[in-house]
C-alpha cells in the first residue's frame, strides 16, 4: 500500500511539474492567438532558438545557462517583432489560408536556418546550476530541478502576463485589439503596435522557455516539433488565446502523461501481470483534447465564437 | 546563309555534347542512399553518410595503404573501370517519406540500386518499392528480424540482426553471473534477475522488446517492466519512474539519439541506480552520446559492431579508421563501420557482375562470399543466406558488447564482449549517478 501511495504521490507531483512546464511553452502561441487569431506554426522554432540562444551565449558571456535568460528573452522578443514586420503583417491582408500557410513556411525556413548554421547533432549545455541536480523529497520522490525551475518561471510568467492583460493600460489595449479591431482603431489604439507586442511578448516567453529547457533537453533544429505539438493540444484545451486556460489545461496534460506510472504500480499492488500502457501516454491526451472539442468546442475557458 | 551556317555548327556542337554525356553515363554507376540525415536520429545519419562517402573514395580511386580489393582498383574493374556515384536522400526517420524517396531514385535517378536505411521502420517499406520495382537492395544498418523473415528476392542484409545481438546480450549476463567477465568476480544471479526495459515503439524497438523478453524466459530472467515509448516525445519521466519502480538489477534500452540521451538524463536526475545499463546500439554509440553526457556515460554498455579497440586485432580496420579520422575528426562508430561496410558489399557485388542489370547484380548477391579480413567489421564475412528463415541475411556477422570507460579526461568504448576480446577489465556495479 505505502509503495503504491508513493507511486501515486510521485506522479503527482511530476505531473503537476510537467504541466506547468508545458503551460509555459504554450503561453506564448495563446498571447498571439488571442489577440491575432494567428496560429503561429512556427512556435516550436522560436523555442528551439531560445534553446541554441543559451546554449551558445552563456560559455560566450562565460556565465551560468541560467543568467543568460534575459538574452533569450530580448532574442525571442526581437525574432518575435522581425517575424510580424517581415511575413505576418503582409499575410494578414490575404485570406485565412494564406496565415495559416505563412507560419508553416516561417517555420520550415527557421528550422532549415538553424540545420544550416547549428548543424543537425543534439546539443547540450553541460554545466551550470540546474544541470544534473535535483531535489530530494523523500524515499524515491525526487523533483529535477530544470522542472521545477521551468514550473516557478511558468508561474511567475503566467501571474506577469494576466497582470499586464488585466491590469495596465497597455494590456487593456490588447484586449481590447483582440475583441474587436476595428473598434479599438476608432479608440486611438495602433493595432499594428498591439499586434506587434503580442509577437514580442509570445516569442520572448517562448525564449525563454527555450533558454531554461536547455539545462536538461538536447537541442537540434526539430526539437519544437515535440513541444508544439503538446503547446497546440494546450492552447485549444485550454482555449484559444484564453490565459488561465492554457495554464489550467498545462497542468491537466502533465497529469494525464502520468496516468502510465500510476498504473504499473496499481497492477502490481494489485498483483495483475497487465502489459504497460505507455505507449498510449498521447493516446490519452489526444483522447480527452478530442472529448472536449467535440462536446466544448471553445475549450475549457474559451470565449471566443 | 551564315544563318544556317550558325544553326548547323550548334547543332553539330550538341551532338558532341551529347555523344559526350552518353559516354560519361556509361561509366558511372548511381546508387541511391537513403538515411536520416535531419531529425532525432540526424547525428547517426551524418556518421552513416561519412562512412558511405569512404568506402566510395577507397573504391573509386586508387588507395596504397589500406589492405582491400577494392583499394587496389580505380572504379569497378568488370564494369571497365565505372566509377560509383552515390544519390543521398534524407528520409527524416518517416516511412512514408522513404518510400517515396526510393520511387524517385528509382525512377527519375534510375539508380542501380539502395542502399539504406538504419531506421527498421524506414528499411521495411523502401524494402517493399525495391521488390516491387524489381532493384536490388543492400541494407547496411537495420537490426530489426523481421526484415529477412518477408522471403523478399531483393534485399540482402550484411549486419547482424537483433535477434543475435540481444542473444549476446544474455550470454553477457550469463557470463556475468559464471564470473567470466575480465577482472569483476561472479555476480549473485539475484542481483541480476530482475530487468527493466524501454524500446521507441516503431518496427525495431517493438521488435528488441520481443527478443528481450523471449531471451529473458529462455536464460531465466523477469522483465519486471517492460515498456514502449515514442522517441519523438518531449519527455520521458513517466517511463523513467516505472522503470526505477521496478527495482531491477539491469536495465536495458533500444533508443535513438535524442531519446537515448533525454532517458539518460532523466535517470540520472531521478537518481536511478541500475547495477546495468546496456543500450541496442543505435542512440547508445552515437558520437553525440558520449560527447553530452560526459561522466555519465561511464560505465554504460552498448551492443556494437565496432569500436577503434577492433583496430587491435584486426590491421585493415586501424587503416581504414585512420583515413576516418583524417576525414571527420573522430573514429568510426558501428553507424559508420556498417555504412562503410554496407557500400563495400555494393561494390563487391557489382565487380561481382561485371554488370548493373538487375538479375545480374542479384545473381551475384545471391552466390557472393566476401572473406572477413577484408572488412573493418570483426566479422567472419558476407555471405547472404538463399534459403531457410532468414533470406538474405548475412550469416557469417557477429556481434560485440561495449562499455564506456573514463580514462583520464577520454572515454573509450572498450569491448566487453566476446569475454575472449575483452580490453579492459569490466566496470561493475555502476557507481550511480
Amino acid at each position: 500500500m505505502e509503495t503504491l501511495l508513493i507511486e501515486l504521490l510521485k506522479s503527482l507531483v511530476s505531473g503537476l511539474l510537467m504541466g506547468m512546464v508545458f503551460a509555459l511553452v504554450a503561453l506564448g502561441l495563446t498571447i498571439i492567438f488571442g489577440v491575432m487569431d494567428i496560429v503561429n506554426f512556427a512556435h516550436g522554432e522560436f523555442l528551439m532558438f531560445g534553446m541554441y540562444t543559451t546554449l551558445l551565449v552563456s560559455p560566450l558571456m562565460g556565465v551560468d545557462p541560467l543568467l543568460s535568460l534575459p538574452v533569450c528573452g530580448v532574442v525571442g522578443a526581437a525574432l518575435g517583432m522581425v517575424c510580424y514586420f517581415g511575413v505576418v503583417r503582409f499575410l494578414l491582408r490575404g485570406p485565412m489560408v494564406a496565415q495559416l500557410l505563412g507560419t508553416f513556411g516561417l517555420m520550415l525556413a527557421l528550422r532549415n536556418l538553424a540545420l544550416l548554421f547549428m548543424g543537425s547533432e543534439p546539443r547540450l549545455v553541460k554545466s551550470g546550476v540546474l544541470v544534473g541536480r535535483s531535489l530530494v523529497l523523500g524515499p524515491g520522490v525526487v523533483l529535477e530541478s530544470t522542472k521545477l525551475a521551468a514550473a516557478v518561471l511558468s508561474i511567475v510568467s503566467f501571474v506577469f502576463v494576466w497582470w499586464l492583460i488585466r491590469r495596465t493600460k497597455t494590456g487593456m489595449a490588447l484586449t481590447a485589439t483582440s475583441l474587436d479591431k476595428e473598434g479599438a482603431r476608432y479608440m486611438g489604439i495602433s493595432t499594428e503596435r498591439m499586434n506587434a507586442l503580442a509577437w514580442a511578448l509570445g516569442g520572448a516567453s517562448v525564449a525563454i522557455a527555450g533558454g531554461l529547457l536547455v539545462n536538461f533537453w538536447p537541442v537540434e533544429p526539430n526539437v519544437g516539433l515535440l513541444f508544439t505539438m503538446i503547446a497546440f493540444a494546450t492552447v485549444a484545451l485550454g482555449g484559444f488565446g484564453s490565459i488561465q486556460g492554457a495554464f489550467a489545461a498545462g497542468i491537466l496534460i502533465g497529469m494525464i502523461v502520468y496516468i502510465p506510472p500510476v498504473w504499473d504500480a496499481a497492477t502490481s499492488f494489485a498483483g495483475v501481470d497487465a502489459p504497460t500502457i505507455h505507449g498510449f501516454k498521447y493516446t490519452f491526451v489526444y483522447l480527452i483534447y478530442f472529448l472536449i472539442m467535440v462536446l466544448r468546442p471553445q475549450g475549457l475557458f474559451g470565449w471566443k465564437q | 546563309m551564315r544563318k544556317l551556317a550558325g544553326i548547323l555548327a550548334a547543332a553539330f556542337l550538341a551532338a558532341l555534347l551529347a555523344a559526350g554525356m552518353v559516354q560519361a553515363a556509361d561509366k558511372v554507376v548511381k546508387i541511391g542512399v537513403i538515411y536520416p540525415l535531419t531529425g532525432g536520429a540526424a547525428a547517426e545519419g551524418r556518421e552513416l553518410r561519412a562512412g558511405a562517402e569512404l568506402a566510395l573514395e577507397i573504391a573509386n580511386k586508387l588507395t596504397p595503404g589500406v589492405d582491400m580489393e577494392m583499394a587496389k582498383n580505380a572504379g569497378i574493374k568488370s564494369l571497365g573501370g565505372a566509377k560509383v556515384e552515390l544519390i543521398f536522400k534524407d528520409h527524416q526517420g518517416n516511412p512514408q517519406l522513404g518510400a517515396d524517396l526510393a520511387k524517385k531514385l528509382i525512377e527519375d535517378d534510375k539508380v542501380v540500386g539502395i542502399l539504406g536505411c538504419y531506421h527498421s521502420a524506414v528499411t521495411k517499406t523502401v524494402a517493399a518499392v525495391c521488390e516491387r520495382f524489381g532493384v536490388p537492395m543492400i541494407n547496411d544498418s537495420s537490426t530489426s528480424p523481421a526484415l529477412t523473415k518477408a522471403g523478399y528476392k531483393w534485399f540482402w542484409r550484411t549486419t547482424p540482426h537483433d535477434a543475435q545481438f540481444t542473444r549476446d546480450l544474455f550470454e553477457f549476463l550469463k557470463g556475468l553471473t559464471e564470473g567470466k567477465a575480465k577482472g569483476v568476480a561472479a555476480v549473485p544471479k539475484a542481483d541480476l534477475a530482475t530487468l527493466a526495459s524501454a524500446c521507441e515503439k516503431t518496427e525495431w524497438g517493438t521488435n528488441v522488446d520481443d527478443q528481450i523478453k523471449s531471451y529473458a524466459k529462455e536464460y531465466g530472467f523477469n522483465v519486471a517492466s517492460s515498456i514502449l515509448y515514442a522517441a519523438k516525445s518531449p519527455d520521458v519521466s513517466a517511463e523513467v519512474q516505472s522503470m526505477i519502480a521496478a527495482k531491477p538489477g539491469a536495465m536495458l534500452f533500444a533508443s535513438y539519439t535524442s531519446d537515448a540521451i533525454l532517458l539518460m538524463k532523466t535517470l540520472q536526475s531521478m537518481k536511478a541506480a541500475p547495477k546495468l545499463l546496456w543500450g541496442q546500439d543505435a542512440g547508445f554509440e552515437a558520437p553525440e552520446f558520449v560527447t553530452t553526457l560526459g561522466d555519465a556515460s561511464n560505465g554504460v554498455l552498448t551492443r556494437t559492431v565496432f569500436t577503434p579497440q577492433v583496430a587491435q586485432v584486426k590491421k585493415v580496420a586501424g587503416q581504414v579508421n585512420e583515413l576516418y579520422k583524417k576525414k571527420v575528426g573522430h573514429d568510426l562508430s558501428g553507424a559508420s563501420a556498417r555504412a562503410f561496410t554496407g557500400l563495400q558489399a555494393w561494390i563487391y557485388v557489382l565487380e561481382k557482375a561485371g554488370s548493373v542489370k538487375p538479375q545480374a547484380i542479384q545473381a551475384a548477391c545471391n552466390s557472393i562470399h566476401i572473406p572477413g579480413e577484408q572488412l573493418v567489421v570483426p566479422w567472419f564475412g558476407i555471405k547472404f543466406a538463399t534459403t531457410g528463415e532468414d533470406i538474405g541475411q548475412n550469416v557469417l556477422g557477429s556481434g560485440m558488447i561495449g562499455q564506456y570507460q573514463k580514462q583520464g579526461d577520454k572515454i573509450t568504448l572498450e569491448i566487453a564482449y566476446p569475454f575472449e576480446l575483452a580490453t579492459a577489465n569490466l566496470i561493475y556495479p555502476l557507481k550511480g549517478f
